[in-house]
């Protein structure tokens, strides 16, 4: 039992050696417990030994040259319905929209609707998404810039008989064209 | 008349609020951390895709964190703990669900394909045999570069630990290294 405790401490003081931050003191308690332990000298080794096979740590990090293509980053979509989620939320808003021109025909079909920033966000990162790479990821997440934080867009929806979009046409342009394409790109897959 | 082209007009008023604030910060974060996070979860979890998946985790719990709370400050270790976290997560999934090859030499084929050392080939060997607490341990102090206070504080446990974990991890990557020079 005591071997083991010391044994133990061992473990502590040749991590510490590892890791660059064993004193002195520390150093030669290792070296004394090693004089008494075989199987330490066995499995782990002296000082020098340590500060070898440590290095091969720092030597495969500084030779990885591995870069991770961030272009492609996928993301998993924190949710499963999050995509479908948002899908649904914009059929609503098609939906009200529909409903609106449908109720004042006689009159000049304007709906001014709100949306938050963070719906603004959500549009840009679903139109950004290419189904299905694989189940439940997506191929990109965009942030909005924070130039972009304050814009206004019109567009207009041309539906045909059955009430379904088949053109979405940017009236006054958000000044980003991709933000621009985004919220159509969103309207059309709404439905 | 439902034919006839029909006119929807929708004006989107934007406030700079906390969610362009969160965005900002988070793709500061994004351009700063993002290969060596990346790696380290690569490291963690030995296969480039999962890492991928985990590293775009990581920074979107970031940008909820800071969407919930602009003001908070985000350092790079709450980064690498997130990292910590999703991986361990991840290989405890994956030794339930066995859904990838666990075998060591289909590892090291995928390996040397993207590395040029043997060292880095090597070690990657041994992190696979290892508890993903060792790997961690290993990974944040000699990898990542935090001192064995630093990794304790970002894994929630003691300094002492993490130099054990070190000790014991070294054990495993020297016994796979002799392993390897008697084949």
């Amino acid at each position: 039992m005591k071997v083991a405790s010391n044994c133990a401490t061992a473990e502590i003081l040749a991590g510490a050696i590892a890791l660059g931050e064993a004193g002195d003191e520390q150093r030669h308690a290792y070296r004394e417990h090693l004089s008494t332990c075989r199987h330490c000298v066995m499995a782990i080794g002296g000082e020098r030994e340590i500060e070898r096979v440590i290095s091969i740590v720092a030597q495969a990090r500084d030779q990885e040259r591995w870069q991770p293509d961030l272009r492609r980053l996928r993301a998993r979509v924190p949710t499963p319905g999050y995509a479908w989620k948002w899908g649904a939320g914009l059929a609503a808003v098609a939906a009200v929209f529909v409903v609106a021109i449908f109720a004042t025909q006689r009159h000049t079909p304007v709906v001014v609707h709100s949306v938050a920033t963070s719906d603004l966000g959500a549009v840009t990162a679903f139109s950004t998404q290419t189904f299905p790479q694989r189940e439940h990821r997506a191929e990109s997440l965009a942030f909005t810039p924070a130039e972009a934080a304050r814009s206004t867009i019109t567009f207009e929806v041309k539906l045909d008989a059955r009430g379904e979009p088949v053109r979405c046409t940017v009236v006054k342009h958000a000044g980003r064209a991709s933000l621009d394409a985004a919220v159509c790109d969103a309207v059309m897959r709404a439905h | 008349m439902a034919g006839s082209g029909m006119r929807s007009t929708l004006e989107t008023s934007v406030a700079m609020d906390r969610t362009a604030i969160a965005q900002r910060r988070t793709e500061v974060l994004v351009l700063e951390h993002q290969t060596k996070l990346a790696r380290y979860l690569r490291r963690m979890v030995g296969d480039a895709e999962v890492a991928l998946d985990l590293t775009q985790d990581v920074f979107l719990s970031a940008y909820r964190t800071l969407q919930a709370d602009p003001a908070r400050e985000l350092r790079v270790g709450w980064l690498y703990r997130a990292a910590t976290n999703a991986a361990i997560s991840f290989m405890r999934r994956r030794k339930i669900l066995h859904v990838l090859p666990l075998d060591r030499d289909l590892d090291r084929n995928a390996w040397r394909v993207d590395e040029h050392g043997a060292e880095s080939v090597d070690l990657q060997a041994a992190l696979a045999r290892l508890p993903v607490e060792q790997t961690a341990a290993l990974l944040m102090t000699s990898y990542a570069g935090y001192s064995s206070s630093e990794a304790a504080q970002i894994l929630g446990t003691s300094a002492d630990a993490v130099r054990q974990r070190v000790c014991r991890a070294m054990k495993t990557l020297r016994h796979v290294m002799n392993e390897d020079s008697n084949s």
